[in-house]
């Protein structure tokens, strides 16, 4: 059972972030959706997706992404399970977030 | 009504009362008075306008989106078939066909209206005349308006330069009767 789901979208500036918002929210199994923007180009934007709920189905939210005329890049994170396991911080990993 | 629909209709509505607005000018000269005349050549006009809206928009709206669509693709590098794009352009160029070629169609039977009228005996010819030049004098004076509204101007001025388009043309045909 996928719980949260971060991913790197891109996509092209119609439909806007709102629009993709919405349109990803109302998915079954989904509790709550935020996307930034940390790129824009002339045609198209890239977008970092974080879904949480319970029980996301990654294979409805691939399908309304590229709806929406957008593609999936990566799947940079998955937590999936009964509980959320955060990343940890180990002496080996520069740049975990804790 | 999006920009693209209210340039279509405004463009082609506009279209509709002057082609009808010269039909009816040039009748005039010549003393037609048989309404059926203006009629059958007033409709026979709506409809070449329609269809050549109609087909004219929705070729020229398909190829323009195709071309958008194909740049956007290229840029995701991705195929958009399937996705609102595709569907959105089909709908526009739907859309934007039916509005080019009913707006020609609206105004030109606005003015035909007498006419129509005076085939059941309600009008006297020369009387149908008179309030047909006037429906097409009010229609060009609320087009201008409309287009007033949308760029948020004074909208009389814009009432009274589609009206002087109007004037221009019933001055040029009637000078053209004369030689």
């Amino acid at each position: 059972m996928i719980r949260r789901l971060v991913l790197d979208v891109l996509k092209p500036h119609k439909p806007d972030v709102i629009e993709l918002s919405e349109a990803l929210s109302k998915l079954d199994g989904i509790e709550g959706i935020n996307i930034i923007i940390y790129e824009i180009d002339q045609q198209v934007e890239n977008a970092k997706v974080i879904i949480v709920g319970n029980g996301i189905d990654f294979e409805n939210i691939k399908k309304k992404i590229e709806e929406m005329g957008a593609t999936i890049h990566s799947v940079d994170e998955v937590a999936a399970g009964k509980i959320i396991v955060e990343e940890v911080k180990t002496p080996q990993d520069r740049f975990a977030r804790m | 009504m999006t920009p693209i629909a209210r340039r279509y209709f405004i463009k082609n509505g506009f279209d509709g009362s002057m082609t009808i607005l010269g039909i009816i000018v040039g009748s005039w000269i010549v003393g037609v008075t048989k309404p059926e005349i203006i009629v059958t050549a007033g409709l026979g006009a709506c409809l070449a306008m329609g269809v050549s809206g109609l087909f004219g928009a929705f070729m020229t709206e398909k190829a323009e989106r195709k071309r958008h669509l194909k740049t956007l693709e290229a840029a995701m590098l991705t195929d958009l078939r399937n996705s609102i794009h595709n569907k959105a352009s089909e709908f526009v160029s739907v859309y934007a066909a039916f509005i080019d070629g009913a707006s020609p169609v609206l105004t030109g039977v606005i003015a035909l209206i007498p006419f129509i009228l005076t085939l059941t005996g309600t009008f006297v010819i020369w009387d149908a005349y008179v309030v047909s030049f006037t429906l097409i004098l009010a229609t060009l004076f609320s087009l201008g308006l409309y287009l007033g509204r949308i760029a948020k101007e004074n909208i009389w001025l814009y009432g009274v330069q589609t009206v002087a388009a109007g004037i221009l043309i019933v001055a040029i045909v009637l000078l053209l009767g004369a030689i």
